[in-house]
């Protein structure tokens, strides 16, 4: 674990850190997924809603507008044609006025004196003027027609001076001669100051009437004399069948211009067709259509066109709807109506490019509102980024700041505990601090480990003394070892001077002091004691029973009793002051060296082995008395076997024949005699270390469990 | 080792199993110095013993002991090994063996 700025990496401080990077990167990367499809969603939303918003207004719009230009429109359209129609229906009811009066003229021809008409006065420039014209060679002085509607002048004059709308009015006589009510002036003259002469019968309001039979409107013709465009209306007069005269009234046609010229926008124009199908009036200066003269001017029901022939043909017939027709390739919204007098038809013309102006500039409106949006969106959104970023940039910091902190918190206990333990600081004892007083799991660790650190200085001390004592306790037992070990006849041969005996003996305790001991001595010159014992239990409770026991025998040997009676007096002794319900089993001999005769008794001890000098060992079944120390009074008795010279005596404790293998198997008495008659002339000590051997090879690493004490005397008899 | 005992009134049968010597005859030594009272006749059944070590023939003498004043005490079902030990210790001549 490298340690940077008081920061251990790889340890807590990086772990927490990361488990916090982690989750706030997964709540970043939840979030960020949620916002940016949120934002595609919306994104697609306002364009899909935004090209829908499109259609829809378009379409309502284009409806609407439709709609809008088609009621407006056609009412429109309808007034101007009504109001057109009305006036020509005023100018049908003078035309039909002067027919009238000039009929009536004629028919009572006989009864009227007839009147004068003067020729054109060439001052009378623009001044209304009765003037009489003629075709040339007609001998007007002498027209009788013109005596006749020579007396409907007055009328004529009135009817032209009270109506605005009459520019002039006039008859034209079938023989030639010309009645007029109009502006005078030079244009009837030519350039030598004489009248031009005026082919009535030619002209075509003359000639239209003659064929009709009936009220006539020319098209737009060229006025005879000042070359304005004039309409004229004309009537003829028939009397009997025939055709006496034409009556005619020049319309003025500023009314129609003004119409026109007042209908007249960027968007919109009117223009008139006439039953032929020929424009007879139409804005000046316009791109779709000119004014043209009647004999030149195409009539638009032929038209290449198609849409427009057909929609001509239709208007002059008809109210028509609002149609659509492509005029010079764009498209117009037309409408017509047809005047009745007339025969002629109002068409109204929209350009359908501008009535789609107020739609596109809406639309344009709510792109641009749209675009302003998105952008501002845009903006937003990329602000929302920066700020986000910011933000997360923000939120990791402190994260991982506090975690960094957190993590301090938990790790700085922890780090001071660990230089504490291991001694970096401090004695390595562990001492509680307020720094791990933070009432979480720490502080129960720190607690653990202050009681822990408590118990084990205790543990140690205690150990240390345990050790102590035990140390003193194995100094006061190897003491006591050599002490027990000192305390039994241990330098061989004991008598070196008494060549009758030979005397081996051993004894291993199993623990550092044993109950087992032997001993022998010699209670005169020719008594030579000995004693084999184990005391119940092992350690040092049988090796101080043991000492006591060993005493007691001695010295009640040494006072000359008898074997049994060393026996009873040492019972007395022990059981007087046992407490402990201990007790020895004694195996007890006193040999009289010079004769061989040896005198023994057993309190609860072992079958001695005894060889005679020519035999194997056996075992020598000797009559058992009860143990030392167990029962007061215990009563023994006394035995005597006559030794020889070589004859051995084996005596053991049962740590012997109880020698256990791992098996939990005996090593038994069967055994013993085996391995003592195997070399059973051997001195007491090879005996004894025989015995031993093959005791270890039975045993084998099986513990040694029990005292093992063995001696063995062989008599050698006086010397000779 | 392991004992069983069977209490019935005042009369107590422990059953000894295994080997008792040094190492455990300090449990059964313990058991009848603390438990014999009111009991008057107590029986020791040694079926099931291998094997008593001088250390177990002190808890025997000490519960003669103990019986000796208060009832009498029993040894039932020893096998050899166990008699010839009681017979070279004499615990046969003082205990009550059958």
């Amino acid at each position: 674990m490298k340690k940077i700025w008081g920061i251990t990496f790889g340890g807590l401080h990086s772990k927490i850190l990361s488990v916090l990077l982690v989750f706030l990167l997964a709540i970043i990367g939840f979030t960020s997924f949620i916002s940016l499809y949120k934002s595609l969603t919306l994104k697609k939303i306002v364009e899909k809603s935004g090209v829908e918003q499109h259609d829809a207004i378009e379409n309502v719009s284009g409806d609407t507008m439709y709609q809008v230009i088609e009621q407006s429109l056609t009412k429109m359209n309808d007034l101007r044609a009504e109001k057109l129609d009305d006036e020509f229906t005023e100018i049908e009811g003078y035309i039909k006025m002067l027919r009238d009066l000039a009929g009536e003229l004629f028919e009572n021809a006989d009864t009227l004196q007839p009147a004068t008409v003067p020729l054109p006065d060439p001052d009378n420039i623009d001044q209304l003027e009765v003037h009489l014209l003629y075709e040339e060679g007609v001998d007007y002085q002498h027209s009788e027609y013109v005596g006749i509607v020579g007396n409907m002048t007055d009328t004529m004059v009135s009817l032209v001076e009270t109506n605005d709308k009459v520019e002039s009015c006039y008859i034209g006589l079938a023989d030639g001669t010309h009645v007029g009510v109009g502006n005078g002036g030079a244009d009837k003259y030519d350039e030598n100051g004489k009248q031009k002469p005026f082919r009535v019968r030619h002209r075509p309001w003359y000639v239209g009437a003659l064929e009709k039979g009936d009220i006539f409107f020319t098209g737009v013709e060229r006025d005879a004399f000042n070359n304005s465009m004039n309409i004229t209306c004309s009537a003829p007069v028939i009397i009997n069948g025939r055709t006496v005269a034409v009556v005619g009234i020049d319309i003025v046609l500023d009314n129609i211009d003004e119409l026109i010229a007042e209908a007249n926008s960027d968007t919109e124009f009117v223009f008139i067709v006439n039953n032929n199908g020929q424009i007879i009036a139409v804005p000046n200066n316009n791109s779709i259509f000119q004014l043209e003269d009647s004999d030149t001017a195409e009539d638009l029901r032929k038209s290449d066109n198609k849409e427009l022939a057909d929609f001509i043909t239709q208007a002059l017939n008809e109210k028509t709807n609002l149609e659509t027709v492509t005029l010079n390739g764009k498209e117009y919204y037309l409408i017509g109506t047809p005047m009745k007098t007339l025969n002629w038809a109002l068409i109204s013309v929209v350009d359908k490019e501008r009535t789609k102006a107020p739609t596109t500039h809406l639309l344009d409106e709510i792109n641009r509102i749209n675009a302003d949006s998105t952008t501002a969106f845009r903006n937003g959104t990329s602000k929302l980024s920066k700020i986000t970023i910011i933000g997360i940039i923000l939120i990791i910091l402190i994260g991982a700041i506090s975690s960094l902190f957190v993590a301090n918190r938990i790790v700085r206990p922890i780090e001071s505990m660990t230089d504490n333990i291991t001694g970096k600081s401090g004695n390595g004892a562990f001492e509680m601090k307020d720094l791990y007083r933070t009432g979480d799991e720490i502080e129960v660790l720190a607690k653990s480990f202050d009681k822990l650190s408590k118990d084990t200085v205790k543990y140690i001390e205690n150990i240390t003394e345990i050790t102590k004592e035990k140390e003193r306790i194995g100094t006061e037992l190897s003491l006591a070892t050599k002490i027990q070990v000192s305390m039994l006849p241990h330098i061989f041969p004991p008598f070196p001077h008494r060549h009758e005996i030979d005397i081996f003996a051993s004894m291993e305790p199993a623990r550092e002091v044993g109950g087992d001991f032997y001993d022998f001595f010699l209670i005169d010159e020719d008594h030579l004691g000995m004693v084999m014992a184990d005391v119940s239990g092992k350690g040092i409770p049988a090796a101080l029973f043991m000492m006591i026991s060993k005493a007691l025998l001695k010295s009640n040997s040494m006072l000359g009793q008898s074997p049994a009676e060393v026996l009873e007096k040492t019972n007395e002794l022990l059981c007087a002051n046992n407490q402990v319900d201990m007790f020895v089993t004694v195996w007890l001999g006193i040999l009289e060296i010079s004769t061989g005769k040896l005198s023994a008794a057993n309190a609860g001890h072992e079958y001695p082995a005894i060889k005679r000098a020519d035999g194997d060992f056996e075992l020598y079944k000797d009559k058992h008395g009860f143990v030392i120390g167990g029962m007061e009074g215990s009563r023994y008795k006394e035995y005597t076997i006559e030794l020889s010279k070589g004859d051995k005596l084996f005596l053991y404790t049962d740590g012997v024949p109880e020698a256990t293998d791992a098996e939990e198997a005996m090593f038994g008495t069967d055994r013993l005699l085996e391995v003592l008659n195997e070399n059973k002339d051997a001195s007491p000590e090879q005996l004894l270390k025989n015995v031993r051997a093959s005791v270890d090879r039975f045993v084998k690493e099986a513990e040694q469990f029990d005292d093992l004490t063995m001696m063995c005397i062989e008599y050698k008899g006086t010397e000779k | 080792m392991e004992y069983n005992v069977i209490t019935s009134g005042s009369k107590m049968v422990i059953e000894l199993e295994g080997r008792l010597d040094t190492t455990t005859s300090p449990k059964l030594d313990a058991f009848i110095r603390n438990s014999l009272e009111g009991i008057n006749e107590l029986c020791i059944a040694m079926e099931k013993l291998e094997y008593i070590s001088s250390a177990g023939l002190r808890v025997l003498l000490a519960a003669q002991k103990i019986m000796a004043n208060q009832g009498r005490m029993v040894i039932t079902g020893c096998r050899e090994e166990i008699t010839e030990i009681f017979e070279i210790t004499g615990f046969s001549d003082i205990l009550t063996i059958e």
